[in-house]
């Protein structure tokens, strides 16, 4: 009761309220989907394979609006905000891919330069910021190399570095973990915590149930096409409220 | 230097250098500027032909003298000089005349050569005398009058005012010119129809990236900035290779030209403005270009996604 209140008053950065999603003509995928997170707030999302976690995600960076209901983002309904405003806003969210969506024809610089790019940071900037990073997730090695020719798990480190590049406010990570050995693994949560410490909102969709376990941060659990919230057994944390 | 930094020398996003579809906008870019180039060189030449013939109309006429019959060939030539004489003092006092000046032998004989050959003698043939009248600049001139006090001073003289002949040449002239604009709108929505078909499928090919800038926060203008740019170069090396070929053409078509007999086609001449536009036609279709793709790109994506 106390922490519902308490959240009453804080702003949500993602709310969504009754939102169903359906593809062309087929059956709602996702229904009646209630919840609020706030900022700074650590979730893990989690579901059978097939329940609807990309498509959630999807609509939390708003690479796709809700087939119904209301969907804010950083207090902006996205069904009435115009092209060039819903680029603007995604600016602050960063996103790492199950499958990556690198882009293979560029090195791993650019890959990871992209979203200052987008922004029209100065190159002098760009680099720096990149070369750090890069060292950072230990790749500045292969730094001019094409992302096609590296492994899996380097992969998902440039991704990772994509994702968190320009500080997002929010971060949604589709199995971020799911290529990389156990200490680099460790290494990405150390990253992630330290994001949502600095204020960044954090949801990761995973299967794995150690990583779950591991932090003890609230689940958001998909099944049968709605969303439950699972709070974490040690600790007490400040996150979301799901709607009744 | 930050320019050699391999870091920092970025690759564009999307890859459309050196595709396929580049080498087609060329080929496509270079015909059109080819047909455009020729095609205007056209209509300006048949612009500066009905600005020169138009001011022959307004600035001069000429009168004619008919030969006077008398079987006394002496007393007729006499005769008939008496009246070019009067003719000619009646246009001096003229207000609206600036020179009035009668053609000698030797230019009738060169006006006649095309069609009597060499060596004509002219003083036994009964032809007209021609009295050349240069209008003064502004003045405006009442033909029908003039016609009239010129028959009351002479019987034997006629005004021509080249209006009759030439009237016909200007509908001509004005036909070729309709013609030669519709062929250059044809081959601008030609090009435009091509690179806009052809942007279009081009951001199907490169759909994911363009879906990966979407999520990064690119804004249309990003990813059709990128386009506008690769089209903006193909646009300028096509006009220049079209530009290339269609100089030499126009070049063999002003020489084929200048070879009719009669001064008529001669008039046609491109001036330095004409050439200058002429020569500007790789920027304009770099600017067209550019265009066309910017706003393709604007459009479809906000149907696409």
């Amino acid at each position: 009761m106390l922490l519902q209140n308490e959240l009453k008053n804080e702003q949500a950065i993602i709310d969504m309220k009754n939102v169903g999603i359906r593809y062309e003509q087929g059956p709602e995928v996702l229904s009646d989907i209630n919840v609020s997170l706030k900022r700074a707030s650590f979730h893990f999302l989690t579901g059978k394979s097939g329940a609807g976690k990309t498509s959630l995600l999807s609509m939390m960076y708003l690479a796709q609006k809700p087939s119904r209901g209301s969907l804010n983002v950083f207090g902006k309904n996205v069904n009435f905000t115009n092209r060039d405003s819903l680029a603007l806003l995604r600016r602050r969210i960063g996103v790492v891919f199950q499958d990556f969506r690198l882009i293979d024809h560029l090195s791993a610089f650019d890959n990871v330069a992209l979203p200052l790019r987008v922004c029209g940071m100065s190159e002098r900037e760009v680099k720096k910021r990149v070369k750090e990073l890069l060292q950072w997730v230990e790749l500045d090695k292969h730094m001019l190399d094409k992302t096609s020719t590296l492994s899996g798990g380097e992969k998902q480190r440039i991704a990772i570095a994509r994702a968190v590049i320009n500080r997002p406010d929010i971060l949604l990570a589709d199995e971020p973990t799911g290529n990389v050995d156990s200490d680099i693994a460790v290494k990405l949560m150390k990253l992630f915590i330290e994001l949502n410490k600095l204020g960044t909102t954090v949801v990761i969709a995973t299967h794995s149930e150690k990583l779950v376990n591991d932090f003890q941060y609230p689940r958001l659990h998909l099944q049968n096409g709605g969303l439950k919230l699972f709070m974490p057994r040690e600790k007490l944390i400040k996150g979301a409220r799901l709607y009744d | 230097m930050i320019s050699n930094d391999p870091l920092i020398s970025r690759k564009q996003e999307l890859p459309l250098k050196d595709n396929t579809t580049s080498l087609f906008l060329k080929v496509i870019i270079s015909i059109a500027i080819f047909l455009f180039a020729v095609t205007l060189a056209g209509v300006l030449s048949i612009n500066s032909m009905l600005n020169a013939w138009n001011n022959s109309i307004l600035g001069s006429l000429t009168v004619q003298i008919m030969p006077i019959n008398n079987a006394n060939h002496d007393l007729a030539l006499k005769q008939t000089l008496e009246q070019q004489n009067i003719t000619v003092e009646f246009l001096k006092k003229l207000p609206e005349v600036e020179h009035v000046s009668v053609l000698s032998d030797e230019q009738l004989e060169k006006l006649l050569k095309p069609w009597l050959g060499d060596g004509i003698d002219i003083s036994n043939l009964p032809t007209p005398r021609l009295i050349d009248v240069k209008i003064k600049k502004n003045t405006e001139i009442n033909y029908t009058k003039l016609a009239e006090k010129l028959s009351e001073i002479s019987p034997f003289a006629s005004l021509d005012n080249h209006k009759l002949w030439l009237d016909k040449l200007i509908k001509f002239a004005d036909g070729l010119k309709i013609l030669a604009l519709t062929i250059l709108f044809l081959v601008i929505a030609i090009t435009s129809g091509a690179i806009f078909y052809t942007t279009q499928s081009n951001l199907g090919l490169h759909h994911n990236i363009i879906e990966i800038l979407h999520i990064m926060g690119a804004k249309d203008t990003y990813v059709a900035q990128q386009y506008a740019r690769r089209d903006a170069w193909l646009g300028f090396i096509g006009g220049c290779i079209g530009l290339f070929f269609a100089i030499p053409t126009i070049f063999l078509i002003a020489r084929l030209a200048e070879q009719i007999e009669g001064g008529i086609i001669s008039e046609a001449h491109l001036s330095p403005f004409s050439w200058m536009l002429i020569l500007a036609l790789p920027l304009f279709s770099s600017g067209a270009s550019m265009l066309t793709a910017y706003y393709t790109v604007k459009r479809t994506l906000e149907k696409m996604m």
